[in-house]
């Protein structure tokens, strides 16, 4: 009758995803791409202690510097997305920094370059 | 006198009187016997009817049990499926984790909580399969666990924690307990109200308090909360109305079998009802030893100090930090190497410094090829080993 002790070897993590990002949605991706940079904001020790555990872990891993959302997902057991949608909480609530990856030097544009050439041609050739 | 016996109406009269007489007793005798069968028949009655009622109430027992079993082994399914199907959700939510799906995916999650907290509840009431073993959890976590299984998981907000952990046994009960609570606060009240988890410490344990903001409760419906949350509860699915409540129930059978309380007699500061789930100290424990959440990366065992100094002099002439590519794999918490040796006890140390002085005496000696020593002093290096 005590049906209560037939208790099976655990599968799934106690808490689901959606509680740990409380059912936020997904950052977009302008906002928090893989190698966007994101270092914690101001001082550790004004850091409110309503946060999760998750983001205090997050908190902790960008404490020391500048890394990449790909990184920092690497370095937890959560999914990619919920990392993303975790990062871009704490830094709507002002505890983390993100910075845009260095943007590729784009090419000038070739006519213009025609024209200084020409430009200069004309004046000195 | 000889006139009297003469007289034939004399004669008549005794005759009758005579008649008259036996017809009595007769009928006396007759009366006994119906009076005599009345109470034989009578007793014959109640003995039936109390055979009948037994009867009755035997069947009724069965067809519970048989209920009850079937139910039980109906819902064992359902909680199998719903179990591997999280587990092939989890897989999927890691798989696709970059992608957009994850959202869906996350929905789908939640459907299916939901799902396996009904069919959990319904074996519950069937003394069935509780679900899969826990590992020693966190408070925290186990109030966030109960918090997924309800629909408007959103509008719940935990605003302390507490440094204690749930023993394995409890995690799943008192998981599911406070998700039937969670279910009552956020069905009975608006939907643009906040339901409040406040954990706190008491003496007899740890109070998970359940506010809501909604429509308090009549005293009709009080008492029957109380009803079935205290012994008097209902055995079994019969007797849990139409349609069927089986929150306050399934919370009664959970109390009693785990010991834990619950107790919604009071009301909350928004008008709604207070619930409190007193754990007490048997339930409790030390707060889960996190799990390192990444792989152990072998170069951090090394350099533990290069990142340290790395990092104090990472700033450019700007004074903005500078990205250094080894820090990352210093500062993940848990990194092997330091703590073993700060938890090695004192006869071990002296084992191992006095493996090590041995060993400087053997080196010194002008016999290096004596057995015993040589031997002893593998042993204690290869202990040294372990410990690191």
């Amino acid at each position: 009758m005590n049906g209560f002790d037939e208790l099976e070897p655990e599968t799934a993590e106690l808490v689901r995803p959606y509680v740990i990002t409380k059912g936020r949605g997904l950052p977009n991706e302008e906002q928090l791409s893989l190698i966007t940079l994101v270092t914690a904001a101001g001082d550790q020790l004004q850091r409110p202690t309503q946060l999760s555990p998750e983001e205090q872990g997050l908190l902790d891993l960008c404490t020391a510097g500048f890394l990449s959302v790909a990184e920092i997902a690497g370095h937890t057991r959560l999914p990619m997305g919920v990392v993303k949608i975790l990062l871009s909480a704490l830094t709507e609530g002002g505890y983390l920094i993100t910075r845009p990856p260095v943007q590729r030097a784009p090419l000038t544009d070739r006519h213009i370059l025609e024209e200084v050439l020409n430009g200069l041609r004309t004046k000195f050739g | 006198m000889t006139s009297y016996i003469q007289n034939p109406v004399i004669w008549a009269l005794l005759v009758a009187v005579l008649g008259a007489v036996s017809v009595i007793v007769r009928q006396r005798r007759a009366a006994r016997a119906f009076r005599r069968e009345i109470e034989e028949i009578k007793a014959h009655y109640t003995q039936l009817e109390n055979s009948f009622s037994k009867s009755v109430e035997s069947e009724k027992e069965q067809a519970q049990d048989a209920t009850k079993s079937v139910l039980k082994s109906a819902m064992r399914t359902l909680q199998g499926l719903a179990a591997e199907q999280q587990s092939v959700i989890s897989g999927l939510q890691t798989k696709y984790g970059e992608s957009v799906i994850l959202q869906d995916l996350l929905e789908i999650d939640h459907t299916n909580s939901q799902f396996g907290r009904r069919a959990q509840s319904i074996a519950v009431l069937c003394d069935g399969w509780l679900g899969r073993q826990r590992e020693v959890a966190s408070v925290y976590d186990v109030v966030r666990s109960a918090q997924g299984r309800i629909r408007h998981f959103r509008r719940v907000e935990i605003l302390s924690q507490v440094d204690f952990g749930i023993t394995n046994r409890a995690v799943e009960p008192v998981a599911l307990a406070l998700a039937e609570l969670l279910d009552n606060a956020t069905s009975y009240s608006s939907p643009d109200t906040v339901v409040e988890i406040n954990i706190r410490t008491v003496p007899k344990g740890i109070c998970i308090v359940v506010d809501d903001a909604g429509v308090s409760m009549n005293d009709e419906e009080r008492a029957k909360a109380e009803k079935l949350l205290s012994s008097e509860r209902v055995s079994g699915v019969s007797g849990l109305g139409s349609p069927p409540q089986f929150g306050f129930a399934v919370i009664g059978v959970l109390c009693e079998r785990f010991g834990f309380e619950v107790s919604v007699d009071s009301n909350s500061p928004y008008g709604g009802v207070r619930a409190v789930l007193l754990l007490p100290h048997e339930l409790l424990t030390a707060m889960p030893v996190k799990k390192a959440p990444a792989p152990a990366v072998p170069a951090s065992a090394g350099d533990q100090g290069g990142p340290q100094s790395a990092m104090t002099a990472s700033s450019t002439v700007d004074g903005l930090p500078r990205r250094s590519r080894k820090r990352p794999m210093a500062i993940v918490p848990g990194s092997a190497s330091a703590t073993p040796a700060a938890t090695r006890s004192d006869a071990e140390a002296a084992a191992i410094m006095g493996a090590f002085q041995r060993g400087t005496e053997i080196g010194r000696a002008t016999r290096p090829d004596s057995a015993n020593p040589s031997s002893s002093t593998r042993d204690a290096s290869s202990e040294g080993h372990e410990v690191s």
